[in-house]
């Protein structure tokens, strides 16, 4: 604070003279009157006067000099007065800022075109875990990490390059005691009065930020490997909007960049032309229903390869009442290859047994076909004869043509019924009458029975309705459990030898075969392991048969069981169900 | 389906008949039409236990059997056969016929044994062959039934002479075996030749042979 002595004793002094002159000019107008009481000349009077006037005006002025002067010295002295308190302001002010400057929980550095610290506030340098005075002319990489100097030394690069542009970036700090801190820095570079050129760097902690980004960062990360390892994609469906949201999983499995949304055409374009219709009513039915839904289908990738992808979707209403799915879709591509591999596998082996068991009806078949065949012999024979008649008999040789025609087709019909079941097709599942599958079966057993003295009762019911089933596979498990029933009867000695093949529609309505015999029958130890592959109570078998059967019969949604009969042997059941939905 | 087929009406009652036995028609109605188409008369049956209803006709036949037949094979009926006194000559077919099969089936007297398919005029001379073998026992039957009646007529002494002459001995031999005089052995011996209709001695001693007459029993052995 300055001090100004000079203009307070001014005003004293000039009190002083101001009241010495009043007390003088009192005096000498006392003195007078004393010394002449009487009225003095009017001469004299007159100068006295003027004399007391003049004294007064001067008084006058004097006071008035005074005044003004005073007001002026107090003008003046306001004035001081004013600078001083703006003075006082000002330091008071920066003293204020100095605080916030120093303590404000922002960091400020100031660091020089080389990257010196030139200042730092106390709670930058104390959040780094230094001192102001460590920091102080030290390079700022100091608060970096190795590997963050070189980005930091860049950042102060771009602001010396646009002088006055603010520029802000993200950083990892790392604090005196090694630990790091993530901080935002919003930087520019000035030019001081001395010209020098300055960068001031303000920097924020973001290191809970930071850290709870990573934390999403890493759990995302966790989600798609998650999602990338199990083939697992997800997706949202708004269904008003049509809008469908896929994680980058599901843009890796259709095969596209990923993008913030795509459309159902997107999707579409995908899916293989054969199952589009299909999937089509599943998602109509989804967005009219609202409910969950789960399909399966194929996608027809650009390549022409071809993928199994599996969805389940769960509706959810989302916070504005609008509706909307969220779901799953697997790659099932390499499950599905495992399926039909075992698929495969398992068609072959049944081809196997089939083969085998066709061998084993070698002489049935032979029988089959042996026997149209003599008759065509012998009536082409008869026919010659006829026509060598004189005159010939062509009403005869005629009739005869017939028959050979029909035992030619009927030895045919047995060539190709063999033929059937020893080739390899595919499954050919189609609406068949199941009754004329086991007529099949039974006209190539027919002899087989014969030669084992069985007399085969036939109950068929005539009114059932079709089942869609493969053929050759039905033929197999027929004729599967026919020899098998032929095979128990073997030993038997004592009772008639009968196998019963029954069709009937069961309580559920599905078609059911029943193959029964009066055999040795099902032992109960066996019984559990009876349709397990490789098991066999037979010195010469190879024990796939009855689990070739139960496999194809599983295959067309049915079921294939045994039990014991109420008297000997054994009874074989299997149902087929009448539409193929169950299916799988 | 295994009903019998008529034969011919042309076909005399006199006329041989040919039956088959086959359980599948194909082959029972190729058969019929082949003996048919050579005029022979036939009847065709799909189980033995059909052909077993009839009451077989007194003329020369033969039995075509599949020795595969339901519930009873074919060798088993024509031992069945045998052992209800039926005599018919039996032609086994077979699909495929076997070595041991076919020696049983030969041995219990079959007249041929044919693979299925067989020629036809395997057939046919198989089948003729068998009505030839029943025609000739069927007369060498008539024949034996005819000496039988005859030899009945014979009173117990021409019986005991003529055991003697078809052995070879003299009528003086026999005269002294039996305790008479050579000239009754001698009347004896010529009612016998008139009786028997044997024009000579070797004739005579073929009938004895037929009619089984040993010198012992004096009896035919039949």
């Amino acid at each position: 604070m300055i001090r100004k002595p000079t203009i307070k004793s001014w005003r004293s002094a000039e009190q002083w003279l101001l009241g010495s002159m009043a007390l003088a000019l009192g005096t000498v107008a006392g003195i007078w009157l004393l010394l002449d009481p009487v009225p003095m000349a009017v001469p004299h009077f007159a100068a006295l006067v003027l004399l007391i006037a003049s004294l007064a005006a001067s008084l006058i002025m004097i006071g008035l000099a005074g005044r003004t002067r005073r007001q002026m010295e107090a003008m003046l002295q306001g004035q001081v007065g004013a600078e001083a308190r703006a003075i006082e302001t000002l330091r008071s002010s920066e003293a204020q800022w100095k605080e916030v400057f120093e303590h404000n929980p922002v960091m400020y550095f100031m660091v020089d075109a080389k990257g010196t610290v030139l200042s730092v506030n106390t709670f930058g340098a104390a959040q780094l875990g230094y001192s102001v005075s460590e920091l102080l002319g030290k390079s700022v990489l100091k608060v970096f990490p190795a590997e963050e100097q070189l980005a930091a030394r860049s950042n102060v690069g771009v602001c010396l390059e646009n002088i006055g542009q603010t520029h802000s970036w993200e950083i990892c700090k790392v604090r005196k005691d090694g630990s790091s801190l993530w901080v935002r820095e919003n930087a520019k570079a000035v030019r001081r009065l001395d010209n020098q050129l300055i960068v001031l760097i303000a920097c924020e902690d973001i290191t809970e930020r930071k850290e709870a980004e990573n934390a999403l960062r890493q759990s995302e990360m966790y989600l798609a490997e998650a999602q990338r390892l199990s083939r697992t994609g997800s997706f949202g469906w708004r269904v008003a909007s049509g809008e469908i949201i896929w994680s980058e999983e599901t843009f890796r499995m259709f095969g596209y960049d990923k993008a913030p949304s795509i459309k159902h055409a997107t999707v579409f374009q995908r899916v293989h032309p054969d199952d589009r219709a299909r999937v089509e009513q599943t998602i109509d039915r989804a967005s009219r229903d609202g409910k969950d839904f789960a399909h399966g289908y194929r996608l027809l990738m650009p390549d022409g390869s071809v993928k199994h992808v599996h969805a389940t979707a769960h509706a959810v209403t989302d916070a504005s009442g609008e509706m909307e799915f969220v779901g799953a879709v697997t790659d099932i591509t390499a499950r599905k290859r495992a399926e039909m591999k075992l698929h495969e596998a398992q068609a072959t082996l049944a081809h196997v047994t089939r083969v085998t068991a066709l061998g084993e009806l070698a002489a049935s078949i032979a029988h089959e076909v042996n026997q149209p065949l003599a008759a065509v012999v012998t009536n082409a024979a008869a026919c010659r004869r006829w026509l060598d008649r004189d005159p010939p008999d062509l009403k005869e040789a005629r009739g005869t043509l017939e028959s050979i025609i029909k035992d030619g087709t009927r030895a045919g019909e047995v060539i190709q019924r063999v033929r059937a079941l020893v080739s390899k097709a595919p499954d050919q599942k189609a609406p068949l009458n199941i009754n004329d599958v086991i007529n099949e079966v039974i006209s190539l057993v027919q002899h087989e029975l014969l030669n084992h003295r069985i007399s085969l009762r036939l109950e068929l019911s005539p009114a059932l309705p079709l089942a869609i089933a493969d053929r050759v596979q039905l033929q197999q498990v027929i004729l599967n459990l026919v020899i098998n029933g032929i095979e128990a009867m073997q030993p038997v000695m004592d009772r008639p030898r009968e196998l019963m093949i029954r069709t009937c529609q069961d309580e559920a309505r599905q078609i059911m075969v029943t193959v029964k015999d009066c055999g040795v029958g099902l032992a109960t130890e066996n019984a559990d392991r009876l349709f397990d592959a490789f098991f066999t109570t037979k010195s010469g078998g190879m024990g796939m048969g009855l689990s070739i059967c139960r496999s194809i019969v599983d295959a067309h949604g049915g079921r294939l069981s045994a039990s014991g009969n109420a008297g000997p042997g054994a009874t074989f059941h299997f149902t087929l169900p009448l539409d193929q939905e169950g299916a799988p | 389906m295994t009903g019998r087929q008529a034969s011919p009406s042309v076909a005399g009652a006199e006329d041989p008949i040919v039956f088959v036995i086959d359980d599948d028609s194909s082959v029972r109605e190729a058969l019929s039409n082949l003996f048919r188409s050579v005029g022979l008369r036939v009847e065709a049956f799909g189980s033995a236990h059909e052909f077993l209803q009839l009451k077989l006709p007194n003329v020369p036949s033969c039995l075509i059997l599949d020795i595969r037949l339901p519930r009873v094979s074919g060798l088993d009926f024509q031992a069945e056969l045998a052992k209800a006194d039926i005599h018919i000559p039996v032609i086994f077919m077979t699909g495929h016929g076997d070595i041991p099969m076919t020696v049983r089936a030969m041995k219990a007297g079959a007249v041929d044994f044919l693979t299925k398919p067989f020629r036809d005029q395997d057939m046919l001379d198989a089948v003729t062959a068998a009505i030839e073998r029943d025609r000739n026992s069927r007369d060498e039957a008539k024949v034996l039934s005819n000496l039988h009646e005859l030899f009945a007529t014979l009173t117990p002494r021409e019986r005991q002479v003529m055991a003697l002459v078809t052995t070879g001995l003299m009528n003086k031999q026999i005269a002294a075996e039996i305790g008479l005089a050579e000239i009754t052995v001698k009347i004896h011996r010529g009612h016998i030749m008139r009786k028997m209709g044997a024009k000579s001695l070797p004739d005579l001693v073929r009938m004895a042979e037929l009619l089984g007459i040993g010198p012992a029993s004096g009896q035919p052995q039949t």
